[in-house]
């Protein structure tokens, strides 16, 4: 029963990470209807910018994570402003905005790497050590982790439901075309929307460096966030959370009571098996092309 | 009509002057022309800090090299191919060094995956290629344990190492159950894996667990939780990658579990000190080189001071190449009168105690290994590498 414990645990803190990065993904893929797969380029943003502002500028914790943001969030505009936006005034296929993310996150990534070498960076510790819990053990950054994931996601639910601007999100999301003639500034959405993505991203880029390492390629994890996102249903807040935490919890169970060799292949078939026989997720609507 | 002339004039001289320039370039090994030199390194990718170095290493050298005259009297040009950690991307790279580039020889690539496909390309072109640290026996063996011609290496092999480690676990360590985490789609972790297992078992030892996990993976939480259930008194993790072990050591330690770790060369980066040296305190790894090696201490403050990164043990190995290939084309050379691929082949073929960069180099004819590459067995204490036994083959 502990190992089994252990694992869930283990499972939990794994998917709030998915959790923070497949949120984003639902959000610009719920107004959109496109994969931004520029995340993992947000991502490592947020990672170095975090890493240099407390190492080479001695920034406390709450002001790396804020300059993180910032940064990050700078990316995710200029990459709105610089990479979509020219495409959905010229009306592009979907395909070409993904084909364009690509490329953005090609750059920005190449770029880390030139610049900064391909070396794993120590994030400098935050909080160390593990409660012990009747012979499971919790880690601390996981525990922070996960509490500030959820009180990023609490915020942005705040936001959605309970502002104006949240409520032109929605509105976007529900039928781009209609809100933009009921007075709805598509390119504000955009910007808010990416905006968003980009907090989500940094906050995930420093928990998955402290929690691991800081190096240029971090951002592979975001496929897995993007099949959390699918499970959960593409296109919704709540499923993307619920699917990365099942996503996160699976993995580890199969690792843990099969084999870690098949975790990958796991992964993938859930993706396939839903993808062919419940496209819409567990809590995803049917979608119509929009905008 | 006079300025008619001066200007038919300047046209003859200028054909004349493009197609002496294009004959002279065209010539093969023309005395003027550069002597070139590829590389194929991993310079992007999840293990990019492998290639990093070992470029920033050899371009000092060719500069050096060329600030004294060249080679042979001639100039060396480095032509450097990306490999993106991607075996296609070395086939591509080295084909195109091959045929575009005119290169007399490759360095690179450094992994055993990659290296394996180049046997017959080398073969079929006669350019000679030198892998820094892929170690799996195949590298320069066909299945039939005939020597691939034109395939060396600069590193030990895999069995040798798995050997070594097997027998300093058992007799130094006494250590009588292990387990191991490995990377599923590594030759080389799995060959070490292999090797380890015949001679450990072989003393008496058992194998209690081995739990994969993927390349770029870093979640071990799991694999780490079931290794520990089955109790072993050593933890083998043959990784290519410092980033793995790093990750495998925090993780344990955060789960609060404690293992004798045992490693392998693909540990050996002075960054895995800084990012786990306290959690890998009391480790065991072997390593054919140490960046603590007093002997490199000069070189490694030098390179720091100059490139602002670390030198690695992956610069050494580039190094170690580049230094064979300067004697095989010099003693070449001097005696065929040019710079001749198959000619260089056959002196790094028969190279015996030949100085290199980080000692003396004897090249087996019939393996194209190094001849007796001693085998450092290093401990982590206090953050820091500490040279524990040195294994020779002959052991």
């Amino acid at each position: 029963m502990v190992f089994f414990l252990q694992q869930l645990v283990s499972g939990i803190s794994i998917g709030s990470i998915y959790a923070l990065l497949a949120v984003g993904y639902a959000l610009v893929y719920s107004v959109y209807n496109f994969t931004n797969w520029a995340f993992d380029a947000f991502m490592v943003t947020g990672a170095f910018a975090a890493f240099y502002g407390i190492s080479l500028y001695a920034m406390p914790f709450p002001v790396a994570i804020a300059f993180s943001i910032v940064m990050t969030v700078a990316l995710a505009l200029v990459t709105e402003t610089v990479a979509y936006r020219p495409l959905r005034a010229h009306n592009a296929p979907r395909l070409f905005m993904m084909i364009s993310a690509m490329g953005a996150s090609l750059a920005v990534v190449n770029i880390a790497n030139l610049a900064f070498g391909g070396s794993f960076r120590k994030f400098p510790e935050i909080t160390a050590g593990a409660y012990r819990l009747g012979g499971v053990s919790v880690g601390r950054m996981d525990l922070f982790a996960a509490g500030f994931a959820c009180v990023m996601l609490c915020l942005l639910w705040l936001f959605l439901e309970r502002t104006k601007f949240g409520l032109g999100v929605r509105a976007s999301a529900l039928d781009t075309v209609t809100a933009g003639i009921m007075g709805v500034n598509n390119n504000q959405v955009a910007l808010i929307i990416f905006g968003i993505s980009g907090v989500l991203s940094a906050v995930a880029g420093v928990f998955f460096g402290a929690k691991y390492a800081v190096y240029p390629y971090l951002g592979t994890v975001t496929i897995k966030a993007m099949i959390g996102s699918i499970i959960g249903g593409i296109g919704s807040l709540p499923g993307a959370v619920l699917g990365s935490l099942l996503l996160g919890i699976l993995e580890t169970m199969i690792s843990s009571y099969i084999s870690s060799v098949y975790r990958d292949l796991f992964s993938f078939s859930i993706l396939v098996v839903m993808l062919l026989f419940f496209p819409s997720g567990l809590m995803g609507a049917k979608r119509v092309v929009k905008l | 009509m006079s300025r008619l002339r001066s200007a038919s004039n300047k046209l003859i001289a200028m054909s004349l002057f493009l197609g002496v320039a294009a004959l002279g370039s065209a010539w093969p090994w023309s005395a003027s022309k550069e002597i070139k030199i590829g590389f194929v390194a991993q310079l992007t990718g999840g293990d990019s800090y492998i290639g990093q170095a070992a470029k920033l290493a050899l371009e000092d050298r060719i500069k050096e090299l060329n600030s004294r005259g060249g080679l042979a009297g001639r100039q060396v040009q480095l032509i450097t191919y990306d490999s993106r950690t991607q075996p296609t991307e070395v086939v591509a790279a080295t084909r195109r060094l091959i045929e575009h580039d005119d290169v007399v020889a490759v360095i690179g690539p450094e992994w055993t995956a990659a290296s394996i496909p180049l046997g017959p390309i080398s073969e079929q072109a006669k350019i000679p290629v030198i892998t820094t640290t892929a170690s799996n026996v195949k590298v320069t063996l066909n299945n039939d344990n005939s020597v691939k011609p034109f395939m060396f290496r600069t590193c030990f092999i895999d069995p040798y190492q798995g050997f070594a480690l097997a027998d300093f676990a058992y007799k130094d360590l006494k250590k009588r159950r292990a387990a191991f985490i490995y990377d599923v789609g590594s030759a080389y972790s799995m060959g070490i894996m292999q090797y380890f297992e015949d001679a450990f078992t072989k003393r008496g030892g058992q194998v209690v667990a081995k739990e994969g996990f993927q390349a770029l993976d870093t979640e071990f939480r799991a694999q780490l939780s079931k290794v520990a259930k089955t109790n072993p008194d050593v933890l083998v993790v043959p990784v290519g990658t410092y980033r793995d072990i790093a990750l495998i050591a925090k993780q344990a330690d955060a789960l609060g579990l404690r293992f004798q770790y045992l490693g392998v060369d693909g540990w050996v980066n002075d960054e895995l000190l800084t990012l786990a040296g306290r959690e890998l305190e009391g480790a065991y790894l072997s390593s054919g080189l140490s960046t603590a090696d007093p002997k490199f201490k000069a070189y490694n403050e030098n390179f720091l001071k100059a490139h602002n990164v670390k030198a690695t043990i992956f610069a050494y190995y580039a190094l170690d190449a580049m230094y064979m290939l300067e004697y095989a084309i010099t003693t070449s050379v001097a005696k065929v009168h040019k710079v001749d691929p198959v000619a260089i082949k056959n002196e790094l073929e028969n190279m015996k105690d030949v100085p290199v960069f980080t000692s003396n180099l004897t090249i087996e004819p019939k393996t194209h290994n190094p001849h007796n590459k001693p085998i450092v067995i290093m401990a982590i204490r206090g953050s820091k590498w500490n040279i524990s036994k040195t294994y020779a083959p002959a052991d």
